[in-house]
């Protein structure tokens, strides 16, 4: 009987410590989680807002470890943060877009009120550089006699 | 590996396989493997790339241990960066070439050890208090190739010489860091393609 009272007081002292090991192991283990699908998330959103941007590295960061709780916590906002500011930069774009194809749909309807104007396929986020432009029929004579059209430019033929 | 490790990192681990390496010097056929790889990458590809499931993996894992790969480009990010600021792969030596080859085809890093030098199981684990590293102290907690006997590199470092294989070497000992996500078949593919260009078989 003795025996098994001091078997349990031991166990119930080593319980507070053994719960907080497993409380921070799935806490570290949500974070990892977490942190993995934030990274994809912004590996993608960040592809798809700057399918052109190659970023060269800057500088070298620290060397590998394990990282505390705290420090997962800051990257987990950290990448958040960073989610945040490429998900508005293509929301961005894309309003930007949205103006230049409603521009483009005016330039259409009324060429001789939109004259000179110039927008390219880049703007409209369609692929290659060909660019839409307002220009006179017949050149000087066009000018002349306000005969004016729209013409897409045909680009540069290296363009994909 | 270390336990500590095993239960942060669950997946981490380290792949070796051992070849012969008699001849030095560059092999044709893999320059012109290295060369075909090199036409195939545009800048489109090298942003796009972080998408795909190894270099994922490995983006992941650097964020994760405290290494952030937009400064220090994972292997395979930093290869691709490399052949467009160079305009191609150039072919340097024969473990060189055969280690990039199995990088870029895999996307999973390779490196070589002297075999005669290394004492394998190879495994992963922390730093301890006043370790050193080719002379140099490693600050404790980094996370570290060894043998049984030495550290032998930082995580995603490359060795050092006398441990790398160098050009006197003539039996080395491939390494590859495989990370969560990265499939058993992605490892062996890497080992066994840088194995296959090193030894000309």
């Amino acid at each position: 009987m003795a025996v098994l009272l001091l078997d349990h007081r031991a166990g119930s002292d080593l319980l507070p410590e053994c719960d907080s090991k497993l409380d921070e192991r799935a806490a570290r283990s949500t974070l990892h989680a977490q942190i993995a699908q934030l990274d994809r998330l912004l590996s993608a959103t960040f592809c798809e807002a700057f399918p052109d941007r190659l970023e060269l590295p800057k500088l070298r960061a620290g060397g590998p470890r394990i990282q505390s709780l705290g420090e997962l916590e800051l990257l987990r906002d950290d990448l958040i943060g960073s989610l945040r500011e490429a998900r508005q930069a293509l929301l961005t774009r894309e309003l930007e877009r949205s103006a230049s194809r409603e521009l483009l749909a005016a330039m259409l309807l009324d060429p001789a009120e939109h004259r000179r104007l110039r927008i390219s396929q880049r703007e409209l986020g369609v692929g290659g550089c060909g660019v839409w432009s307002v220009a006179p029929r017949l050149g000087p004579i066009g000018r002349l006699m306000g005969w004016w059209r729209v013409k897409l430019s045909s680009g540069c033929p290296l363009a994909t | 590996m270390g336990d500590e490790i095993g239960i942060e990192f669950p997946g981490l681990r380290a792949d070796w396989l051992s070849c012969e390496c008699t001849e030095h010097r560059s092999d044709q056929g893999v320059g012109e493997r290295l060369a075909q790889l090199a036409s195939r990458l545009k800048g489109r590809q090298a942003v796009e790339l972080r998408q795909q499931q190894v270099p994922a993996a490995y983006r992941s894992f650097f964020r994760l241990i405290g290494v952030d790969p937009d400064q220090q480009p994972t292997p395979i990010e930093q290869a691709v960066l490399g052949r467009l600021l160079s305009g191609g792969n150039q072919p340097q030596d024969r473990i060189s070439d055969g280690l990039l080859l199995a990088l870029l085809e895999t996307s999973v890093p390779v490196i070589a050890f002297d075999a005669g030098l290394v004492s394998p199981p190879i495994a992963i684990r922390s730093a301890e208090r006043g370790e050193r590293l080719s002379g140099r102290a490693v600050s404790p907690g980094s996370l570290l190739l060894a043998d049984t006997e030495q550290p032998l590199c930082q995580l995603f470092q490359r060795p050092e010489p006398p441990l790398a294989a160098g050009r006197r070497s003539e039996r080395l000992l491939l390494v590859a860091v495989v990370v969560a996500g990265v499939s058993a078949i992605a490892s062996d593919e890497a080992l066994t393609i840088a194995a296959a260009a090193i030894s000309g078989s």
